[in-house]
């Protein structure tokens, strides 16, 4: 154990000593910046937000706050920015170590192969993990700067279809729980894009790889004909994340989103861990 | 005297192409063995093999004693190794390259970190980023890597790839050194003859995968030594040479291979007695790269004859007019 924590502390030095692992935390600094300039200077988020709660009997400016808007700038982010980021970083783990020949040095030691993607993939995870609650963290501090702390107003259109109106706390609660979930998603994208870098590939090509499967996903996903194959689709079981807002919360949802994300994790552990087993290393 | 490295009718085949084919070679503990081979001729892919990187195709690659594809852990725990061109992680200092190595094979204090930082002469520039390090200084920390887990079998692939002629130098003592003081084993692989020559006490040449001589650096030289020849007509002298089997053949117009326990003596003596005129007849010391560029050039791949025999010298011209 004491030697995995000591491999585990090793990789997490060589991840966060490299300036391109603090891409993604950079850009979405920058898109969250301009997204909050976007609704603090626009007048029509404001508008519809009004008219959307009023509608439903609710006073617009108890909810047009610094949780509403942190929720509302994640969506985008976690859709389009997350998967570059985890993916980018997924990809690199091994095949950027296996193209720079540094993994070469690393397999001339008595460490087995499976040991060693795991370490690395433990890695990958603090990564996702860190990255999630940096992303949830820096909107909710920045979204603060700008719009006061009161009640959250969620709204998710189809297929969630959620519409939940909370107090401050019981908002703040559900947004801290929801990130555990986009933990466990952002997770799952850099296991994808980790499986494809330990078969014998360029880290670009991998995490290329791994955006193409989401982005394929969310394309079928999109298509009505193939609603029914929905429970099939990745980005189905992502979206559990925002189910967390849902009142009641849909726990039988949840639980089996957590359930196919866990399977597909392990799956594309085995597949990873099983190609690069079997491959040559050489320079 | 127990073997560090036993290759057993080792194989390893990429798609259609014998990387390494039947390789059999042994290296006993307290030697420096030299492997020696052109560009693809399986020096790197039998190392691989050795260090449980490359999966044999067939056959058993032993280090320390165990099976390197089924007990990788203990095969590799006494093992160190360098590889041409050394990579680093250059956006960390060498310290902390060091640590992260080293701890893929025990726990290493920072007390053996500093000692093997001295004994490889990077004292005070341990903390400095690797980006920041010659080339000569990154082939020092590649050795310091290798020298961590206390090794007994140092795998050193083209170590002096890149260094200047006083890094090579460095290096070549170094191996002694490291050879003679800490009493490590080493396989040493080179393009380099003149390395080769100095450091090792036995070669193996590998040509196309397959192993075309094992032996003594000095059996490499004893083997059929060359004489030179300098008659008024080289062609017919051979000719009547051959006809008395005094020599085997001839060389490039200007060399005999003498036949076995024929000394220049009889030579001159039968060429004289034929009235020959003899302007200069002088063996020729063989050296490494002679005897190399004779293996690599003078036989077919797959003559299996030649597996841990010397080379026939066979000749283009056989004196015949």
């Amino acid at each position: 154990m004491k030697m995995f924590l000591l491999q585990l502390r090793n990789e997490l030095w060589k991840l966060f000593a490299k300036k391109r692992t603090y891409i993604g935390f950079v850009m979405f600094l920058v898109a969250q910046n301009a997204m909050l300039f976007g609704f603090h200077f626009s007048s029509g988020m404001k508008r519809s937000m009004t008219r959307m709660l009023a509608g439903n009997g609710y006073l617009a400016e108890d909810y047009v706050s610094a949780l509403t808007v942190a929720l509302i700038m994640l969506i985008p982010q976690i859709l389009l920015l997350m998967p570059l980021y985890t993916g980018l970083i997924g990809g690199d783990l091994v095949a950027k170590e296996a193209e720079d020949g540094t993994l070469r040095m690393i397999l001339c030691r008595p460490v087995s192969r499976w040991r060693l993607l795991f370490v690395k993939w433990c890695a990958g995870v603090v990564f996702a993990v860190t990255q999630v609650f940096a992303l949830g963290v820096m909107a909710l501090a920045l979204a603060r700067l700008w719009f006061p702390w009161k009640g959250m107003f969620v709204l998710i259109p189809e297929p969630e279809n959620i519409f939940a109106v909370l107090s401050a706390a019981e908002g703040w609660k559900l947004y801290a729980a929801s990130h555990i979930f986009l933990a466990i998603n952002a997770s799952t994208m850099m296991t994808l894009a980790f499986m494809f870098g330990c078969f014998n590939m360029k880290p670009a090509a991998a995490t290329i790889l791994a955006i193409s499967f989401l982005l394929l996903n969310l394309v079928l996903e999109s298509i009505p004909a193939l609603a029914e194959y929905l429970p099939y689709m990745l980005l189905h079981h992502f979206r559990a994340w925002v189910a967390v807002y849902g009142q009641p919360m849909d726990w039988a949802r949840v639980w089996s989103a957590l359930s196919v994300l866990a399977a597909f994790n392990a799956t594309c552990l085995v597949i990873g861990g099983t190609a690069f087993h079997l491959r040559d290393i050489k320079s | 005297m127990t073997a560090l490295i036993e290759l057993r009718s080792l194989r390893k085949v990429f798609g259609q192409r014998a990387a390494v084919e039947s390789l059999d070679l042994v290296v006993p503990r307290g030697e420096i063995f030299g492997l020696l081979g052109h560009n693809g001729a399986g020096k790197s892919t039998t190392i691989g093999m050795m260090l449980g990187q490359v999966w044999p195709t067939s056959g058993e690659a032993r280090v320390c004693g165990h099976d390197v594809t089924r007990e990788r852990g203990m095969a590799l725990a006494r093992v160190g190794a360098i590889f041409e061109t050394p990579v680093f992680y250059d956006y960390l200092s060498g310290y902390r390259n060091l640590e992260v190595l080293a701890q893929f094979s025990a726990p290493v204090s920072r007390a053996r970190l500093l000692e093997v930082v001295e004994w490889v002469g990077l004292t005070g520039r341990e903390k400095s980023k690797v980006k920041t390090y010659s080339h000569g200084m990154r082939t020092r920390l590649a050795l310091a890597q290798a020298l961590l887990p206390n090794p007994e079998l140092l795998i050193l692939d083209e170590p002096s790839d890149g260094l200047d002629p006083e890094g090579i130098h460095e290096m070549r003592a170094t191996i002694q050194r490291l050879n003679r003081d800490l009493g490590l084993t080493i396989l040493f692989s080179s393009h380099l003859l003149n390395e080769v020559e100095q450091l090792c006490t036995r070669i193996a040449v590998l040509q196309g995968g397959r192993k075309v001589f094992e032996g003594t650096i000095a059996d490499a030289k004893r083997t059929q030594p060359r004489v030179r020849l300098r008659v008024n007509n080289f062609d017919q002298a051979t000719r009547l040479l051959v006809e008395r089997k005094l020599i085997d053949s001839a060389q490039d117009g200007a060399f005999v291979i003498p036949a076995n326990g024929v000394g220049t003596d009889e030579l001159v003596r039968a060429l004289v007695e034929n009235k020959f005129s003899v302007f200069e007849i002088a063996p020729e010391e063989e050296t490494l790269e002679a005897f190399y560029l004779s293996l690599v050039h003078g036989a077919p791949v797959s003559d299996p004859a030649r597996t841990l025999t010397a080379p026939p010298r066979v000749g283009s011209e056989t004196g015949a007019p």
